[in-house]
C-alpha cells in the first residue's frame, strides 16, 4: 500500500546555516513522529549528511521533508535534491572504502545504513537527488 | 497520558489532514452555513431525541446500562451528550473541531466504551434527526439537501472516532512490543560498575539492534566499566551475528567501556576464526566464570578465598 | 571563525573542552584550532573532550574529533573523548565509523584517570 503523505516541509540549502536549519526541521519532524532517540539521532544524522554534501559539492539546492502514514506504521521521508556536478560512478561513491573518494564517498554509504530506504539518482553535471525514509518501529 | 495536541500530531492531524479530508467527505462551506442554519431545529428536538436515545436504546441494554451507575452520571452523560450532538451543527469543522471530537472519543475509549456503542449513537441519532427533518420541513430537495449535509459532518465524526480507537490498539501494541523488548534483553547488574547480559536464542538483525541500543542505555545508566556478554545459549553464530557483537562491542568502547564476550564454545571459536572475523579488539572468555573474573580485575578487584 | 565558542578549561596539567552546543562544520574547525593554541600555551600533557551535550555527531565531527586527538599527540598530549551519549555511539558504529585512535571514557573524572594511567606508563618507557 503506497504511503500517506501527512505533511510536507520544503528547505532551500544555500549556505551552511541552512543545513543546520534542516538539521533541527528533521530532529522535530522525528520527534513529533514519536522516534526514539536512537531512531531520531540515525535521521538527524543522515539528513546532515546529506544536507552537508548539498553545500559543499553543489552550493545550493533543495530539501522536501514528509510525514508519512502506511496502515499502521509512521515515518519520516526526506528528499534532497541538487542541480551539482552530479555523481559520475555511484557505485564506487557508494562503496565507500576509498578515503580519497572525498567525504561524499563515506557519508552515503554509511547514511545508507541509518535508514530503512535510501535512493539515489545522479547524473555527471546535471545534479543528484536521494531520497531516504525511516520508519519508526513500533 | 499524553496531550491532546501531541496525540493530534501522531494522528496526523495537521492542516493539509483536514483540507484533504473536507475533500473526502465532500464536507463544503455550503455544508457547513446548511449546518449552521439548521442549529435552531436541532436545539428544538434535541432533548428529546437524546432522551428517547437513552431510554429506548442505552437503558434497555444491559451492557450499556452498566455504565449509568446512577442518577447523577446518567445526567451528566446525557448533558454531554446533548451538547455534543448540538456542536456537528456549529457550522466550523476546523481543527478545534477535531481536536473537541478527538478528545472526547479518546475519553470514551479509555473508560471502555466499545466502538460499536460510540458509533452507534451516530447511526441512531442521524436516523431520529432525520425524522424530524423530514416531519418538519417536508420530504422535498431542501430536506435532502439538509440531511446529506447532516450525514457529511456525521461521517466526518466517525472517521475521528474510529481513528481513536486504532490509535489506543496501536499505542497498546507498542507498549506490548517494548515491554518484549526489555524482557528478551534482561541486562543484570553484577557489581558495581559490572553488567551482564545473557543472550538466549537466535539474534537476527532487528534483535541484534535492540540489543545493542539496550546494552548502550544502561552502560551510560550504570555508568558500567564491563559488561559481560554470554553468547551460551545462542544456537548459531555466523558472520552476521559475530559482526553485530563487534558492533555492539565497539560501541561499547566509544562509550568509555569494555565488553567481554564469554559462552565461547569450540565450535563458534572455529566459527569466528575461519570467517575471518576479528576478534582482536575484544575480550573473550570460554565460560562466563572467568568473564566475571576478568571484568572484576578490569575494574580493581578480584574474588579472594576467605581467611581461615 | 568563531574562536573561543567552546571554553577550554585547565586542570592541571590537563585541558578539559565540554562541547555543550550542537556544533556546525565552521564551529568543529575553530574548536580544533583553540584546543591546539591551548595545547601550545599551557604545555598540557593530557586533554578531555567532553561530549556529554553532544546529541548527534556526525562523520565530520567525528573527523575533526580523531584528527584533533592524532595532532594532539604529536604535540605530546593525549586525548580521551568522554561522555558519548548511546544514541550516538550507536549511529556511529552503524555508519562503520568507530574512531579509532581516540581513547574513550565514561565521564570526566574515569577520562582523568585514564590521563593519570598512560601518563605513568609513558613515564616509565
Amino acid at each position: 500500500m503506497a504511503a500517506r503523505v501527512l505533511s510536507t516541509q520544503e528547505m532551500k540549502i544555500t549556505s551552511e546555516d541552512d543545513v543546520v536549519l534542516v538539521r533541527r526541521a528533521v530532529r522535530a519532524l522525528a520527534e513529533r513522529r514519536g522516534f526514539d532517540s536512537f531512531g531520531s539521532a540515525a535521521l538527524t544524522t543522515a539528513a546532515t549528511e546529506l544536507g552537508r554534501n548539498i553545500w559543499v559539492h553543489a552550493r545550493s539546492g533543495l530539501v522536501i521533508l514528509e510525514e508519512l502514514e502506511d496502515g499502521l506504521r509512521h515515518g519520516v521521508r526526506v528528499e534532497f535534491r541538487d542541480q551539482g556536478p552530479g555523481i559520475p560512478d555511484v557505485a564506487w561513491a557508494m562503496a565507500g572504502g576509498n578515503s580519497t573518494a572525498s567525504s561524499l564517498g563515506l557519508g552515503l554509504s554509511g547514511t545508507k545504513r541509518l535508514v530503512d530506504d535510501f535512493q539515489l539518482q545522479s547524473e555527471a553535471g546535471r545534479g543528484t537527488c536521494v531520497r531516504i525514509t525511516k520508519w519508526k518501529r513500533f | 497520558m499524553t496531550s491532546t495536541l501531541e496525540y493530534m500530531n501522531k494522528l496526523g492531524f495537521t492542516e493539509q489532514e483536514l483540507a484533504s479530508r473536507h475533500a473526502y467527505f465532500q464536507l463544503t462551506g455550503e455544508d457547513l452555513a446548511r449546518l449552521a442554519g439548521l442549529r435552531s431545529f436541532a436545539e428544538r428536538h434535541n432533548d428529546e431525541i437524546v432522551e428517547a436515545f437513552y431510554q429506548d436504546l442505552l437503558l434497555k441494554h444491559s451492557e450499556s446500562r452498566l455504565f449509568f451507575t446512577d442518577q447523577a452520571a446518567l445526567h451528566r452523560a446525557m448533558t454531554a451528550q446533548k451538547r455534543y450532538f448540538l456542536e456537528l451543527f456549529s457550522g466550523v469543522a476546523d481543527l478545534n473541531y477535531m481536536e473537541n471530537r478527538l478528545r472526547v472519543g479518546t475519553t470514551h475509549q479509555r473508560i471502555g466504551v466499545a466502538p460499536k456503542w460510540y458509533l452507534g449513537a451516530y447511526a441512531h441519532y442521524l436516523r431520529l434527526i432525520s425524522e424530524r427533518l423530514f416531519g418538519d420541513m417536508g420530504y422535498s430537495a431542501e430536506s435532502q439537501q439538509a440531511i446529506r449535509s447532516i450525514q457529511k459532518i456525521i461521517f466526518f465524526d466517525m472517521a475521528i472516532a474510529i481513528e481513536t480507537y486504532i490509535a489506543a490498539g496501536l499505542d497498546s501494541l507498542a507498549r506490548h512490543q517494548a515491554a518484549i523488548r526489555e524482557l528478551s534483553t534482561p541486562v543484570i547488574q553484577l557489581y558495581e560498575r559490572v553488567l551482564l547480559l545473557p543472550l538466549i536464542g537466535t539474534i537476527d538483525t532487528a534483535r541484534a539492534m535492540q540489543v545493542m541500543e539496550s546494552v548502550l542505555m544502561r552502560v551510560v545508566e550504570k555508568q558500567a566499566k564491563v559488561i559481560i556478554l554470554d553468547i551460551a545459549g545462542v544456537p548459531v553464530v555466523d558472520t552476521r551475528v559475530a559482526n553485530h557483537l563487534l558492533q555492539t562491542t565497539e560501541a561499547v568502547r566509544l562509550l568509555g567501556a569494555s565488553t567481554v564476550l564469554t559462552g565461547i564454545s569450540p565450535q563458534v571459536a572455529q566459527t569466528m576464526v575461519q570467517l575471518g572475523v576479528d576478534l582482536a579488539k575484544m575480550y573473550t572468555r570460554a565460560s562466563l566464570e572467568e568473564g566475571l573474573e576478568l571484568a572484576l580485575s578490569l575494574t580493581g578487584r578480584c574474588i579472594r578465598p576467605k581467611e581461615g | 571563525m568563531q574562536s573561543g565558542q567552546i571554553p577550554i578549561l585547565r586542570i592541571g596539567t590537563t585541558l578539559l573542552a565540554s562541547i555543550q552546543v550542537e556544533l556546525r562544520d565552521t564551529s568543529a574547525q575553530a574548536f580544533q584550532q583553540d584546543v591546539l593554541k591551548a595545547i601550545e600555551k599551557s604545555r598540557s600533557r593530557g586533554l578531555i573532550i567532553d561530549i556529554t551535550g553532544l546529541d548527534m555527531v556526525d562523520t565530520f565531527v567525528a573527523r575533526i574529533l580523531t584528527d584533533t586527538g592524532r595532532m594532539a599527540k604529536l604535540m605530546g598530549t593525549e586525548t580521551v573523548l568522554v561522555g558519548m551519549r548511546p544514541e550516538v555511539a550507536a549511529t556511529l558504529v552503524r555508519m562503520g565509523f568507530s574512531m579509532q585512535g581516540v581513547y574513550t571514557a565514561l565521564n570526566v573524572d574515569e577520562g582523568l584517570a585514564l590521563l593519570a594511567q598512560l601518563q605513568s606508563s609513558q613515564a616509565r618507557d
